[in-house]
């Protein structure tokens, strides 16, 4: 099966800077990918290569097997919504009547019930309004254009968290509806992770994590209890983070842990919490905190 | 193609850029033309080139018009060419309408000897005087020239700012200055005032046509390396 995004050896460099560094990956068609990583990580860069509108300096890309730079066959396949995605100066329903012209799945039904979802005033012009709103006009578009191949970057900036649940439900709804491939950034990892099926992590403009959620999710637990049985539990294994308080520690440790080590853990006592996936990024970025040990 | 047309339908959602505004401005100069011809007593009629208005408002609507909608037109997949020609399309199109318009308001002219007061508005001496198709042929490669200038001096502008458009407008300098001084060096002027004022004004058009088609191409060439 060819995948729906392949990246080898990709490359973006800007004068000086780096950013992205030798990236390479492969994104299988039907899935939800999460394109994580701390601002500046290139995620943006990477999604624009995709969609065309940024050149690699290095390396080669291929959307649905072809390149997708200039190629109209590829890129009338997609539909990139940014983060702050800048529009004519046009009414609210304007926009999505022009949107619907470029993609032969289009969904009106879906538009007109996602408008109201948000509540958004169909007759305003967009830059009259709020960047929540404006921002749910770039999902609204996003979600009915019902392209092949979806990138959100950070669509939803400014959104309210009951707004935010409407795009994940829709979100959820439209892919078992309408199968499709899904690439989508964010910083608001947890709340997303039940979405993601796939993750891929940049930093500084590498992939730093490339994996299956399911993989990740119970890659690493806390361990909690009395220091001592904590230490003999967790010995011979890598240690990500310690933290002590009193007789009491918490020990942060990479899986896997079978029925038996978690058998073992209940009869010493001891809790064992598996690490949110935005935890584990926070570990998978190297900036977890010094091990602090105090008394 | 029909991503072509759907891209100059897009225009077009903006009416008040590429209709109301050129023709309510030639609307209004005209009047104001038309009160000072009735004001104040001409001897040989009243020649205004006030039409030229058109133009300019054409050109600047083309510095606006592929830039702007640009970021929207690809985030719903339409690549740089496709823009482009889309654009272009819409280009021709309206500029062979509003030219063939022009071509009929000036034989109106003619026909009510100046709107019945020696006015000459639409009609300008020499280059928008012949026979009406070929005012329309005029008219029509001069407003696709402004126009297509006007989309590469936006185009340079996004890519490369205001810096880059001051480099532009310098080199366009520059060329001139070249010509001027290959011109005085060969001791040709009577040569080029000849070339100007013998052939017919179709010369000209013929000149403006390959003029718009270095616009045309220059313009493409920016919006190639122009990232959004």
């Amino acid at each position: 099966m060819i995948p729906t995004i392949a990246a080898t050896a990709l490359g973006r460099r800007y004068r000086d800077q780096v950013a992205l560094d030798n990236i390479s990956l492969a994104l299988e068609p039907g899935t939800v990918t999460g394109l994580l990583g701390r601002n500046g990580a290139g995620k943006t860069t990477l999604m624009r290569i995709i969609t065309g509108q940024e050149f690699p300096t290095t390396g080669d890309i291929r959307v649905f097997g072809e390149k997708p730079a200039e190629n109209d066959a590829v890129l009338r396949r997609m539909i990139f919504v940014r983060e702050e995605q800048s529009y004519p100066d046009l009414r609210v329903e304007a926009a999505i009547r022009v949107a619907s012209w470029f993609y032969p799945n289009w969904d009106d039904q879906l538009a007109t019930q996602l408008l109201a979802d948000f509540s958004i005033p169909r007759r305003r012009r967009i830059k009259k309004l709020s960047r929540g709103m404006r921002s749910a006009v770039g999902i609204v578009i996003g979600l009915a254009a019902r392209a092949e191949l979806t990138l959100f970057d950070e669509p939803y900036a400014g959104l309210d968290p009951v707004a935010r649940q409407v795009f994940y439900d829709r979100l959820l709804g439209e892919i078992a509806e309408f199968p499709r491939t899904v690439l989508l950034s964010t910083h608001l990892v947890d709340e997303v992770a039940d979405l993601l099926e796939h993750i891929v992590m940049l930093d500084q403009g590498r992939v730093v994590l490339d994996a299956p959620a399911d993989d990740i999710r119970g890659k690493a637990v806390t361990v909690k209890g009395q220091a001592s049985v904590v230490d003999e539990f967790v010995a011979g294994r890598a240690v990500w983070h310690r933290q002590r308080l009193g007789g009491r520690a918490a020990v942060t440790v990479p899986g896997p842990f079978d029925d038996l080590a978690q058998a073992r853990a209940r009869a010493m006592h001891l809790s064992l919490e598996p690490l949110s996936l935005q935890q584990l990024l926070v570990h998978a970025s190297g900036i977890s905190e010094q091990e602090k040990v105090s008394a | 193609m029909k991503t072509l047309v759907n891209v100059a339908r897009f225009h077009l959602v903006d009416r008040v850029t590429y209709a109301a505004l050129p023709w309510g401005v030639l609307a209004f100069t005209f009047v104001v033309n038309l009160v000072i011809a009735a004001i104040v007593p001409t001897q040989n009629g009243y020649y205004t080139g006030a039409v030229s208005s058109f133009y300019f408002i054409l050109l600047a609507a083309g510095s606006i018009s592929l830039t702007r909608g640009l970021p929207f037109g690809m985030m719903l997949g339409v690549s740089r060419r496709s823009y482009y020609l889309g654009t272009s399309l819409l280009v021709v199109l309206l500029c062979a309408g509003y030219s063939l318009a022009l071509a009929m308001l000036e034989g109106l002219e003619r026909t009510t000897a100046g709107w019945g007061n020696q006015v000459h508005f639409f009609r300008v001496s020499w280059l928008l005087a012949g026979p009406w198709y070929e005012t329309w042929l005029t008219s029509f490669v001069l407003l696709v020239c402004f126009w297509l200038y006007g989309m590469w001096c936006g185009l340079v502008y996004r890519r490369w700012s205001l810096p880059g458009l001051t480099v532009f407008f310098i080199a366009q300098g520059l060329t001139v200055l070249i010509a001027v001084i290959a011109v005085w060096l060969s001791h040709s002027w009577s040569d080029v005032g000849t070339f100007f004022s013998s052939p017919t004004a179709l010369v000209l058009t013929g000149i403006l046509a390959a003029a718009a088609a270095v616009f045309g191409v220059g313009g493409y060439t920016t919006l190639r390396r122009t990232t959004v």
